[in-house]
């Protein structure tokens, strides 16, 4: 029996909708300026609509729950928790980064999604992809990417950056030579968040909670001794 | 840097407005100075540069007031605010780029800003009704803020 997943993303600028069960039914894509409390609703509305789905006929949830912009992240998650409550639906949440990395399957090398978190930091993990099979390398993490740069240059092979900090992240360091994702496929997309929400283990919507990353450590110390002067 | 004085708070509300004339709708502008230094006035004067005129006050308590005037201005009071957690969890980094940042009480959040944001120190004189300005990137508006 195919399970029918409605998926959202609106973890930063762009905002996505997307409808799978074992195929992608529909996505409906956004990169604007628009505040997401003003389109996401009316994005998945649409898709309804179009596709002729009923809110009951979806058997499951997925959003990407972090890391992001706060307010982003805050109305994907309320707006699936909310979705999901009325119907006694399970969620699933899932990382931006690892929605992002799983667009680049078959690229053989590294994966480095780069979410912009200001202050010359990324919102970052690493994964490792060998044909289909992609594996992550550490935890989601907030970056120095000054930092980053450093760690990426342990690894031999082919880098591919995507997410909306790629572009910082190669403007830091062009002389490296990193891959640099087309646009149509550098940001996360809800299709993509979908896919992987198929064989997780889902939760109920009390339990579907926003992933913030705490700022690194040498960010927060920093700030603590401006407070303490 | 410019140094303007003002000697009442209808001037440091023109001050405002003058310099809301050569904004472009992205600016960061970072107030520093002591509770009642003029910091709303300036504020209320800049926003009535570009054209609103309704009820601008401090956001002590919400934090953030959004204006609709020619461009949208945010007006942050950043009194309470003591961390880059914090600042994270008011949707801070949220609002750069879509709008003129106006922020109140930037003392508090000096490292969160970066070389392009505007900086407006703001400190009380001998004579009660006197402000002195000192006014942090823009140098090349000189002739129409002075």
């Amino acid at each position: 029996m195919t399970m029918l997943i409605l998926s959202v993303d609106s973890t930063a600028t762009p905002a996505s909708v997307a409808l799978y069960d074992d195929r992608l039914i529909a996505e409906y894509y956004i990169h604007t300026k628009l505040t997401h409390s003003q389109t996401l609703v009316s994005m998945i509305e649409s898709v309804l609509t179009v596709t002729g789905v009923k809110t009951e006929d979806i058997d499951r949830y997925a959003v990407n729950n972090g890391p992001g912009s706060f307010t982003g992240v805050r109305i994907g998650v309320a707006a699936v928790k909310g979705m999901a409550y009325a119907q006694d639906k399970p969620c699933v949440a899932v990382s931006t980064l690892e929605s992002i990395a799983h667009q680049f399957p078959y690229f053989d090398g590294i994966i480095c999604p780069c979410m912009d978190a200001r202050r010359q930091q990324v919102y970052n993990a690493l994964f490792s992809v060998s044909g289909e099979r992609i594996e992550r390398l550490c935890d989601d993490r907030a970056i120095a990417i000054s930092l980053l740069l450093e760690e990426l240059s342990t690894y031999s092979g082919r880098v591919i950056l995507a997410g909306d900090g790629a572009a910082l992240v190669d403007a830091a360091a062009p002389e490296r030579g990193y891959i640099l994702a087309p646009e149509h496929l550098r940001y996360q997309r809800a299709a993509s968040t979908a896919m992987l929400a198929t064989t997780r283990e889902p939760v109920n919507a009390a339990s579907l909670m926003p992933g913030y990353l705490r700022l690194s450590q040498a960010e927060r110390e920093r700030n603590e001794k401006l407070t303490k002067e | 840097m410019i140094k303007i004085e003002t000697h009442s708070t209808t001037q440091t509300e023109h001050l405002g407005s003058r310099i809301a004339s050569v904004l472009t709708g992205v600016e960061v502008i970072a107030l520093f100075g002591d509770l009642g230094a003029g910091k709303t006035a300036f504020t209320r004067g800049l926003c009535r540069g570009l054209g609103f005129d309704n009820g601008v006050s401090s956001p002590t308590f919400a934090i953030v007031n959004e204006y609709r005037a020619r461009y949208p201005v945010y007006h942050f009071d950043m009194y309470r605010i003591t961390s880059s957690d914090d600042l994270y969890a008011v949707g801070f980094y949220d609002y750069l780029d879509r709008g003129i940042l106006v922020i109140e009480w930037s003392e508090n959040i000096e490292s969160e800003l970066d070389d392009t944001a505007i900086r407006i120190h703001i400190t009380k004189t001998d004579d009660e009704n006197t402000r002195s300005f000192l006014i942090e990137g823009m140098d090349d508006y000189a002739d129409i803020i002075g």
